[in-house]
């Protein structure tokens, strides 16, 4: 059972990443579609890095600035000529799926992954001083740094956005953008700074992916989490403590998937493609059941500009 | 004589081919209370606006204490310490009051310090004389303190000069009475008052000077104790009014629209609660009543969009029982409230938005195919006969005046086989001439036998056309009375709940 | 003209952008000039393009159609896979059936599964209010796994290892165009073609068009003229899906005649592309998936020729050019 929760924890780790990240965007008016695509190309950047400079931390920072350098191609089309946010989202994963694996294979003859790091060379595991000596629940306290900093980050970001004049801000471009721009605020900054600050923190996602859970980049690694993190922020009707805790459940889960998978009677009961269709199902199966009683921003929700 | 405070010269602004301001020149004094008024389309909002920054004038000057100014956007006015109130209140719905006033404006730069802020609004809240719940999310207060939320904005950021574009709209008459009154009050705290208007009544009974204005020009600028409601009324039309010619016909025994015990299941907003009432016909039933009191729960439950308990007979069925294509071939006819959002399709041409609603007619079709030409030579017609101008079946309906887009709906909804007829503000932001084309239309319809259900915030709309006035408060009907005997007063009463 | 215009300027910035992209993998432009070649000049080429174009036509009405309607069909990579496993579990079970109900047998039976996934998607939709771009894409890869496993272990090819489903009987192929010898396009593509053609006179000439335009449109006036739009919702969804579900025509019909794991190259995701460069309008959609068939096929001979290219190449191009439709033409474009 500990392992069941210590791995819905690692599994979740990316999933609130991309989540605050896309909340950031949405809060202030701008769909994200493409936290998908930013994911993926964080994970190849900083796994790429990683081999080529040998350093954990410039791979991290590379990592996440490409995030926030594809965010900003999302920002040009949606706030600069109000092109289709759904459509550039698209544009993005498309993108995305299509660079990473072509530069795989011109890098490295392979389209499929990116040589293997060393442990060295991954994120490393911290473990809390003296509680993670407790027996048995000991292990819950032995996380690599970003699952730490994931637990930590809905509470940030909550301050952040209601108790900052920054967050203000970012929630009237959502709600209210008239009332923002009759203030005298330039709602396509807010927006701007908001998809590049969204844009970076959904990348650890990708570069946790990459160099943290695992050890190389492999193709269309994101597996479709950018859209359970959107399902999350539905979930959570667009405030960080919800859709934190939606996240936890997505990871939940995730593990329970493999947890199936790896157990002898799950396996034979059931097929192996099933289980693994499990955590999409279930995301579908409560979206669908939930209704549409969350309210999304009301720049998304009525298209405005 | 001091200097006047605001100064336009030879102003000049074109919108295309809209003349909206034409060497508009006219003086504000400070401390003044100035009405501007002129009825829809004679180009108030547009001065102002050039005045606020959110327009640029083509051509002439702006001078503000005495300096040539030119302000080319809201901040720079602000700045100068000019406010606006503007028609479409600037509201975040989901924040606090509180979080909506500091709003671009905050007191720092990072983290807030929501009670000292708080402290500190109230403070000004009571230097003012206003008492809103500072806590609140806006969308849970109505329109009336929404605009005081507006207003107090203003004055959280020293505005020395108040612009208020249209503020009596959503408001019943003793809440006009009370912002007017608030209004003088922040005259006497040195304030400049400028009201854009067309309610002649509160204009002459509170402002200082007025000036009115007609197809972009400026007609006269004046003291208002030089002028009455009737020379008032002349000046913004340039003519005298047409007396509306009311038939004498009464009502018949026969009900074209029943409503029995009605109860809204599930509305957004508050929906109807045990409402009856009925229209007969040959009559025209007005309802009056503040905005968002029920009317477009009213107008939802006949256009079958919203659920409800109860029952309602149209045309002697059920409504439940038709289609709307039934509906509508048993004669009923809507004239929804907004008529951009939902009574056309913009971007489609006038045709199409001819047979919208009735697009599944026979006539229109052949082989089971639209045919162009039928829907065509219908449009032709129908536009001739409502003199909506270009009168092009092929045009974008975005390209007509909101006045000719009014009448494209009315020609659709209220044809000579229409028996029922709902009509929801449908003179709002029109021409006066199209208004009364509007008017005498339905008054045609009425004497044909149809029978209307007329919902407008117009009070003067209602007490012209109605045979009897309804008011609906809070979704229920609290009053009813013959236009006869109706008092402005008492409507108003009942409208605000002062009276039960 | 606009549209004309757009056209051939996304044409045009295609070819710069994989004349950028090959030098800056570091292969010399020859190869470039080579697949173009081969894919254009080529019977072989021709052949090739035509056939990928063919279920790009049929994708691309997909996503046009509910586009039309206001609505994202992201759906159409699961709705195809559905239609194609749909046409081997019908051979599977009636494999004997003559030629003549076969083949139409077949073509319904695809566009039926397509249709049915899509009734789910819009179903969540029209009725629970669910965001469609997120339940089509979850839809998607639970459709990807559960097809899987339909391959892998209820139709499996007994005759070798490959992640494949056994042939369906001969009854149910249908002619190649022999035109194009050693290619796979077949007749699906007149069918793809004759369907363009059905969809653009059912948007613009009949009521049910008309009614799904105008909710795509403006909704609330849609509402108010009495037009249902839980019902036009739905019924957009389900023909959608059942134009994604041709696919299996395409290729279990006419092709390979079984359906390969993993034989989609994204024709549901390209087939956005393909509806966006041609605003949405059925008839241009032909022509779009032309292009973008071709590109497909440069993508394949690159990767052929080159060892430094790997066929997404053709995913970053599509990028590109869906990024500079929709920065051409904001908001929706219908016409």
């Amino acid at each position: 059972m500990i392992d069941l929760l210590n791995s819905s924890l690692r599994l979740a780790t990316p999933l609130i990443f991309a989540s605050m990240g896309g909340l950031i965007c949405e809060k202030a008016g701008i769909a994200t579609i493409c936290l998908e695509g930013i994911i993926l190309v964080s994970a190849f950047t900083s796994a790429v890095a990683d081999f080529y400079f040998h350093s954990p931390v410039l791979s991290v920072l590379l990592g996440v600035l490409s995030g926030g350098a594809f965010m900003l191609f999302h920002a040009g089309l949606t706030i600069k000529s109000r092109a289709d946010q759904i459509v550039s989202g698209v544009a993005v994963n498309l993108l995305a799926s299509g660079l990473t694996p072509l530069l795989t294979k011109a890098l490295f003859q392979n389209s499929t992954n990116t040589p293997s790091l060393p442990g060295a060379l991954r994120l490393s595991v911290w473990s809390i001083p003296f509680l993670s000596r407790i027996p048995l629940v000991g292990s819950l306290f032995e996380h690599l740094s970003l699952v730490f900093l994931a637990l930590i980050l809905p509470f940030l970001i909550s301050l952040l956005v209601y108790k900052t004049r920054f967050g203000l801000r970012l929630s009237s471009a959502g709600d209210g953008p008239e009332a923002l721009r009759t203030a005298g605020v330039s709602v396509e900054r807010i927006r701007v700074q908001a998809l590049l600050l969204g844009g970076w923190i959904t990348s650890v996602a990708g570069v946790y992916l990459a160099i943290g859970q695992s050890s190389q980049f492999t193709r269309d690694m994101s597996a479709g989490r950018g859209f359970i993190a959107l399902a999350a922020l539905i979930f959570g009707n667009w405030r960080p403590i919800p859709v934190f805790l939606a996240c936890l459940f997505f990871g939940f889960t995730e593990s329970l998937e493999i947890y199936l998978q790896s157990s002898e009677f799950f396996s034979n009961a059931l097929p192996v493609q099933f289980i693994q269709s499990l955590p999409y199902l279930i995301t579908l199966v409560l979206l669908v059941a939930s209704g549409s009683k969350s309210q999304p921003p009301l720049a998304i929700a009525n298209k405005e500009d | 004589m001091t200097a006047p405070l605001i100064e336009f010269k030879e102003v000049s602004k074109a919108f295309g081919t809209n003349f909206a301001n034409q060497q508009v020149t006219f003086s504000i004094k400070t401390g003044a209370f100035h009405g501007l008024v002129g009825e829809n389309g004679a180009g108030k909002s547009t001065i102002m606006k050039i005045l606020y920054g959110l327009v640029s004038p083509d051509s002439g000057s702006l001078f503000f204490k005495g300096k040539h100014s030119h302000f080319r956007s809201p901040s720079d006015a602000i700045q100068a310490g000019l406010g606006m109130v503007h028609q479409h209140f600037k509201l975040v719905p989901t924040l606090s009051v509180w979080e909506n006033i500091i709003l671009g404006k905050e007191p720092s730069r990072f983290f807030f310090n929501t009670h000292s802020i708080i402290s500190s609004l109230e403070d000004l809240q009571q230097q003012y004389g206003f008492h809103l719940p500072l806590t609140s999310r806006v969308d849970s207060l109505s329109l009336g303190q929404q605009q005081q939320i507006e207003i107090l904005k203003l004055l959280y950021r020293q505005a020395e000069v108040l612009i208020l574009d249209e503020p009596t709209a959503v408001l019943s008459p003793q809440e006009v009475e009370a912002l007017f009154s608030q209004l003088s009050f922040l005259q006497s705290k040195n304030k400049t008052i400028i009201v854009v208007s067309h309610k002649l009544k509160e204009i002459l009974k509170f402002t200082d000077y007025v000036t009115v204005m007609r197809q972009g020009r400026v007609v006269s600028t004046q003291p208002t104790q030089e002028l009455n409601e009737d020379s008032l009324a002349s000046l913004i039309m340039g003519r005298h009014p047409l007396p509306l010619k009311r038939p004498l016909l009464s009502a018949t025994d026969k009900a074209v629209l029943t409503l029995k015990n009605v109860t809204t299941v599930k509305s957004p907003d508050c929906g109807l609660k045990n409402v009856s009432l009925e229209v007969k016909e040959r009559e025209i039933v007005g309802v009056a009543g503040i905005e968002g009191n029920g009317q477009s729960a009213l107008v939802r439950v006949l256009a079958q969009i919203q659920k409800y308990q109860g029952s309602v007979n149209l045309l002697e069925q059920k409504l439940e029982e038709m289609s709307s294509y039934k509906r509508r071939q048993k004669g009923f006819g809507l004239i929804p409230p907004d008529r951009q959002s939902e009574g056309l399709v913009l971007s489609f041409s006038n045709q199409l938005n001819f047979i919208l609603g009735h697009h599944r007619e026979a006539s229109f079709q052949s082989h089971g195919f639209y045919s162009l030409t039928r829907i065509s030579a219908y449009s032709k017609q129908k536009m001739q006969q409502f003199g909506i101008h270009p009168p092009l079946p092929e045009l974008k309906t975005s390209a007509l005046s909101g006045g000719n887009q009014q009448k494209l709906i009315v020609a659709r909804e209220a044809s000579p086989e229409t028996r029922f007829l709902l009509a929801c503000h449908p003179t709002r932001g029109v021409d006066i001439g199209a208004i009364e084309f509007i008017h005498s239309h339905f008054l045609n319809l009425k004497q044909q036998g149809a029978g209307i259900l007329l919902i407008s915030s117009e009070l003067d709309e209602l007490l012209a056309l109605s045979d009897r006035i309804l008011v609906i408060r809070d979704g229920e009907i609290v009053f009813e009375t013959s236009t006869e005997k109706a008092e402005v007063k008492e409507l108003g009463l009942y409208m605000t709940g002062g009276k039960k | 003209m606009k549209a004309l215009g757009t056209l051939l300027t996304s044409i045009f910035l295609a070819l710069l952008c994989s004349f950028g992209l090959v030098i800056w993998l570091g292969e010399s432009p020859t190869v470039l000039f080579e697949a173009l070649y081969n894919t254009f000049f080529t019977s072989f080429g021709l052949g090739y393009t035509l056939f990928y174009s063919t279920p790009l036509i049929f994708t691309g009405l997909s996503v046009a159609l509910c586009f039309h309607a206001g609505l994202f069909n992201i759906g159409a990579e699961g709705q195809l896979l559905w239609g194609s496993i749909a046409v081997v579990a019908l051979g599977h079970w009636l494999p004997e059936i003559p030629w003549y109900l076969a083949v139409p047998l077949g073509i319904f039976v695809s566009a039926v599964a397509g249709a049915l996934v899509g009734f789910v998607a819009g179903y969540f939709k029209a009725f629970r209010g669910s965001h469609e771009v997120v339940t089509t894409l979850l839809l998607n890869f639970i459709s990807q796994y559960w097809v899987s496993y339909l391959i892998l272990y209820r139709f499996k090819n007994p005759f070798n290892q490959a992640s494949e489903t056994e042939l369906i009987s001969n009854h149910y192929w249908i002619p190649a165009i022999s035109f194009f010898p050693t290619t796979p396009v077949n007749s699906a593509l007149f069918i793809a073609i004759v369907s363009s053609v059905l969809v653009y006179y059912y948007l613009f000439h009949t009521v049910s068009g008309f009614e799904l335009r105008t909710m795509g449109t403006n909704k609330k006036a849609a509402q108010f003229a009495g037009i249902s739009i839980r019902y036009r919702t739905l019924s957009v969804f389900v023909i959608s899906g059942a134009l994604a579900g041709l696919v299996g025509v395409n290729e279990v019909m006419g092709s390979e005649h079984k359906v390969i794991e993993g034989f989609s190259p994204g024709y549901g995701f390209t087939g956005i592309a393909v509806a966006l460069l041609a605003r949405n309008n059925p008839l241009g959609i032909v022509f779009s998936a032309l292009l973008f068939g071709s590109l497909q096929n440069t993508a394949r001979e690159l990767e052929f020729l080159s060892e430094n290219i790997s066929k997404e190449v053709s995913l970053v191009i599509q990028a590109v050019l869906i990024a500079f439709v929709a920065y051409r033409f904001k908001g929706k474009s219908n016409d």
